[in-house]
């Protein structure tokens, strides 16, 4: 379901985004955005620093909150700003989960708006990181 | 420990150290891909001139000669935090000029890492007129691991 502004509440939830994050797809980032640190794509790097297997980007992880919002925002607006904070690493194939709150609904100067609280939930349930969006409402 | 700042007048020089704008487009390749990256299809069909899927900013990657090369003082980095800005959608069949630049250096005393220093990396994406549409930021955080107790992100 998708949100329209005049039905939003505080407090609503945006649906769950599930993912784990493959090596394929991991790789495919790296070269969309010309990023090639090798503990993303190769597991003797990743270990070398301590890690138990490639790390799932930081930008990757904003991208798929932007994902999470533009998908429980549909058509009726934009993405306005989207923010992650980074507090523990994510191992590539492991899930993720992607979840969220409206926090504000508000109107300013003409236009419809509303921030949203987000989270990144490892498979131990732990939050790896934080995110905020606020998006435009234009229908 | 570092008890005095490492952050020089020559490392502070480097805010606003900004590189040459390049034109970046906002092609359907460039939507194609950053759909099958993110979301994993690209069934959508966008008409040139419409709006495209915020997460199209990761594909435009200015392609310039004079990189901005940050000499931190200390030998480790993580990525602590990244953002996108949109004054208004993206378009598809667009063109922008893309800038990076340094938008801020701080430092911080103590903490799980130590002495860390902060750096804000931002690119400007401007239309023909001038106006900044959209921004990508990322700030990077330096640090020497044998100060750290422990932690960090990728």
């Amino acid at each position: 379901m998708t949100a329209t502004f005049g039905s939003l509440h505080e407090g609503d939830e945006l649906t769950p985004l599930d993912v784990r994050p493959d090596l394929a797809q991991i790789i495919r980032f790296c070269g969309l955005s010309w990023v090639f640190p090798p503990f993303f794509y190769d597991v003797d790097a990743a270990r070398a620093q301590g890690m138990p297997g490639t790390l799932v980007p930081g930008p990757f992880k904003l991208g798929l909150i932007c994902r999470a919002v533009e998908e429980w925002l549909g058509d009726a607006g934009f993405v306005v700003t989207v923010r992650a904070a980074h507090r523990r690493p994510d191992i590539t194939g492991r899930p993720i989960t992607i979840a969220g709150r409206v926090a504000r609904v508000f109107e300013e100067n003409g236009r419809r708006r509303a921030d949203l609280e987000l989270v990144i939930i490892n498979q131990d349930r732990e939050p790896s990181g934080r995110g905020f969006a606020t998006v435009e409402f234009t229908s | 420990m570092p008890e005095e700042s490492l952050l020089t007048p020559e490392l502070r020089a480097f805010v606003g150290k900004s590189t040459t704008p390049v034109p970046v487009q906002v092609t359907a390749q460039a939507v194609r891909r950053a759909m099958d990256v993110f979301y994993g299809h690209h069934r959508r069909t966008i008409a040139p001139g419409d709006p495209v899927p915020g997460v199209v900013i990761a594909a435009l990657v200015p392609d310039s000669d004079d990189p901005l090369d940050f000499p931190s003082p200390l030998p480790n980095g993580i990525l602590i935090s990244d953002e996108w800005q949109f004054e208004r959608p993206l378009r598809l069949g667009e063109e922008l000029q893309a800038q990076n630049t340094i938008a801020d250096v701080s430092e911080r005393f103590g903490g799980q890492f130590g002495y860390s220093i902060y750096t804000r990396f931002e690119m400007l994406l401007r239309d023909d007129t001038g106006a900044i549409v959209a921004r990508s930021g990322r700030t990077m955080m330096n640090y020497d691991a044998r100060n750290a107790r422990g932690g960090g992100e990728g």
